[in-house]
């Protein structure tokens, strides 16, 4: 690893971090939720994980996770998704020092 | 918190936002599955013969596979004066029945 990506993850780290601590990692974290919910996204996540146990006959959490993840990452609205990364965006303008 | 900008140089903001955006998505994803899963292995230990509830796209047939049953066709013990009373005239039955119990006592 360089020292520049090392410098990179510190800085990720501390991002979050501060995200976190600041309490503005839950406010975004539950608009996230709340959006999910109302456009039936957490409904169809359950329903294709439901279909992939039955599928695979199994029950075993990483199997049914690899499967499902990028299924239902795909599947959230552009909507949603813009929303939440122009907060996010946001929230990092304010505290990053861009110029 | 100030983060000196020539850091940022390796950085954009755009993919930090990427990052933590998917840390939020896959940790919802993570979750749902994690509480479907372990819920369908408590229900397979507790119940290993469990078979789904039955589901007919025409409506005909109820979560047993099974067709409706004519209520006429049933009949319910009265407790008050012990007759077989058809299911479908039970309610009838009882405000003759009881009436008639309370008029006795
Ligand atoms: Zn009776």
């Amino acid at each position: 690893m360089t020292s520049t990506d090392k410098e990179a993850m510190d800085l990720r780290a501390q991002i979050q971090q501060y995200l976190v601590e600041s309490g503005n990692y839950e406010r975004i974290s539950n608009k996230l939720a709340q959006r999910l919910l109302d456009e039936g996204w957490m409904e169809q996540v359950k329903k294709i994980t439901r279909e992939t146990m039955e599928d695979d006959n199994t029950t075993n959490f990483s199997e049914v996770l690899k499967r499902v993840e990028p299924e239902a990452v795909n599947l959230v609205s552009s909507n949603t998704k813009d929303e939440i990364m122009q907060q996010i965006k946001a929230f990092l303008y304010d505290i990053v020092d861009t110029q | 918190m100030t983060v000196a900008s020539e850091k940022m140089s390796s950085l954009t903001i755009v993919s930090v936002s990427e990052t933590i955006y998917n840390n939020l998505i896959t940790s919802m994803v993570q979750d749902i599955v994690s509480r479907i899963t372990s819920q369908k292995q408590l229900l397979d230990s507790r119940y290993p013969d469990m078979s789904p509830l039955f589901y007919d796209p025409q409506g005909k047939l109820d979560i047993h596979g099974q067709p409706k049953i004519q209520e006429s066709s049933i009949y319910f013990r009265c407790n008050n004066c012990d007759r077989d009373i058809s299911a479908n005239r039970y309610a009838a039955h009882l405000e003759r029945c009881m009436s008639r119990g309370n008029r006795k006592t």
